[in-house]
């Protein structure tokens, strides 16, 4: 039996059936609407006027911010799935002392906020270890940062491959090393990537509180522009714009990712 | 095969699994363990395969001491096969490639020809339209069946299986079944424990029964199944054949 068509067809979608193509242009067109009515009665209300021209002069300063904030997440990316992957390992060693040490250190990055690790890390910690190049140092503490929740994504992975796995390996005749190598890490990195994915997103959108130490990073730059045209939303539009263009494509490439592992599983 | 116990006891913790069990067998080809859930069969099964190590006592296996180093007991296990009750093969590999990692990483075998080895397998075993689908897409009973095989592929000394079809919906129960009772024709030795005792009957050549942590009765399959007067023994049969 067919329902009779009806109005709230077009808005309520019928559970387990994908919705239509047209219902979801539909809908679209409707929400960009509304969204549109939003910021346009916001900025109304604002009486601001525009001055594009005023920041077009400083768009080779925003490019190489939004440049240099993709460099510093790709390499922070990195080298804190490294450090994360040591600390996975460590956080399940039968070496106590690393055990601890890897279970405080997660625990301190996570349970503090970035800003203070930045702060903490670059003027005190870099400052007494004479690393005197900021850019670098602005790697190294966001690869720290990322790294206590990567190791924390790793570790959920490589628990994940349950023990009758484990125990398949060990009645097989596989030695530990051979049972990670063959049986877990391939079972994590399929596993991982989607939260990892994620996960490079945060850095790109953390990397901004790189700014408060100087960094010229996206954000700086956009502040930078902002302070000598004082033209503050004609700054931070194209700011909002420019990590949207990062992090909406990694949103999608993830979701894309679960799907794959999920029916690849 | 040759099993010699001596006084051999397991505990965790406090409670003793199995307590001094003497046992002493030669020229056994399929040793069939059966009784009560909680009774030790599988603790005992996975003492004989080299998993677990009992606490007292001694435990030998052909010509294997098993009281010795880790070390020595991977040694044991890389020549014996152990197929569980479910979830045996490796979810991220296809069957060819399950059966294929031990051959290749455990016994050294060349790659091309621990993959001729395992199609061999599965093509005897009518498995061969499965060689390339992951476990997800093979039904329990072919789970099983490709898990035999890997265990079977590395011609183990001794064939181990802790209810092998008691997971299986009963309609793949005999494909499995068959499947061990083709390997206990061709000789292969094997060490089993199942509730399914009308194939526990007939692919038996001994029969332990385990209960409470130890062997209560032990004879060839006609004196366990038929002339026992044990009625801890009889009682457990009531139970288990109700609905047979
Ligand atoms: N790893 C363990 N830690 C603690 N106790 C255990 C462990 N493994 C088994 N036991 C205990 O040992 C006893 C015997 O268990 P075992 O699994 O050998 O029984 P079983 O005869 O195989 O039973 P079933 O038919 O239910 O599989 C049980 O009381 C069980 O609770
Ligand atoms: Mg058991």
């Amino acid at each position: 039996m067919k329902k009779p068509k009806q109005v709230t067809d077009l808005f309520i979608a019928t559970p387990g059936t994908s919705i239509a193509r047209h219902i979801r242009l539909i809908n679209v067109l409707i929400l960009a609407g509304l969204l549109a009515l939003l910021f346009g009665f916001g900025f109304s209300r604002l009486s601001y006027e525009f001055r594009w021209e005023a920041i077009w002069r400083y768009r080779n300063s925003m490019f190489n911010g939004f440049l240099m904030t993709i460099s510093i997440s790709l390499a922070a990316l990195v080298t804190s799935v490294l450090l994360g992957i040591f600390f996975a390992l460590a956080r399940r060693s039968r070496i106590i002392l690393l055990n601890y040490f890897s279970h405080v250190y997660i625990e301190i990055i996570r349970g503090t906020p970035l800003l203070v690790q930045i702060l903490i890390f670059y003027y005190v910690i870099a400052n007494a270890a004479g690393l005197n190049n900021r850019y670098v140092a602005g790697v190294v503490i966001m690869s720290i940062f990322a790294s206590a929740y990567i190791a924390e994504i790793i570790r959920a992975g490589i628990e994940s491959v349950g023990t009758t796995q484990r125990e398949t390996a060990r009645s097989i005749g596989l030695t530990k090393r051979q049972t990670y190598r063959h049986i877990i890490f391939p079972q994590v990195i399929t596993g991982v990537l989607p939260p990892l994915a994620g996960q490079f997103a945060s850095l790109i959108k953390d990397s901004s509180l790189l700014s408060i130490i100087a960094i010229k990073e996206f954000t700086m730059a956009a502040r930078e522009v902002n302070a000598n045209t004082f033209s503050t939303l004609e700054s931070y539009i194209p700011l909002a714009i420019g990590y949207l263009m990062l992090t909406v494509p990694i949103s999608y490439l993830m979701k894309r990712l679960e799907r794959r592992f999920y029916y690849e599983t | 095969m040759k099993l010699n116990l001596d006084q051999m006891t397991k505990r965790y913790g406090d409670h003793v699994v199995l307590d001094a069990i003497d046992l002493h067998l030669s020229d056994i080809r399929s040793l069939v363990l059966i009784g009560p859930s909680g009774g030790g069969k599988t603790t005992m099964l996975r003492i004989l395969a080299g998993l677990e190590q009992p606490e007292e006592g001694r435990v030998r296996v052909n010509d294997h001491d098993l009281r010795c180093s880790e070390a020595e007991l991977l040694a044991y296990r890389r020549r014996i096969g152990m197929v569980y009750q479910a979830y045996n093969l490796f979810p991220h590999l296809n069957a060819l490639e399950n059966i294929m990692l031990p051959l290749v990483q455990v016994q050294g075998i060349e790659k091309h020809q621990a993959k001729e080895e395992a199609l061999a397998l599965l093509e005897r075993f009518n498995l061969a339209e499965h060689a390339f689908k992951k476990p997800v897409a093979l039904s329990g009973g072919q789970q099983q069946r490709i898990a035999i095989c890997r265990a079977v592929a590395i011609k183990p000394e001794v064939l181990f299986f802790d209810e092998p079809t008691s997971a299986l919906d009963p309609e793949y129960t005999s494909e499995v079944l068959d499947l061990i009772e083709e390997l206990r024709e061709e000789d292969m030795e094997l060490i089993l424990v199942t509730h399914e005792m009308g194939f526990a009957h007939k692919a038996s050549d001994y029969v332990l029964f385990i209960s409470d942590g130890g062997i209560v009765v032990q004879g060839t399959p006609a004196e366990v199944f038929e002339k026992t007067t044990n009625p801890r023994v009889q009682r457990f049969f009531n139970k288990v054949l109700k609905y047979n």
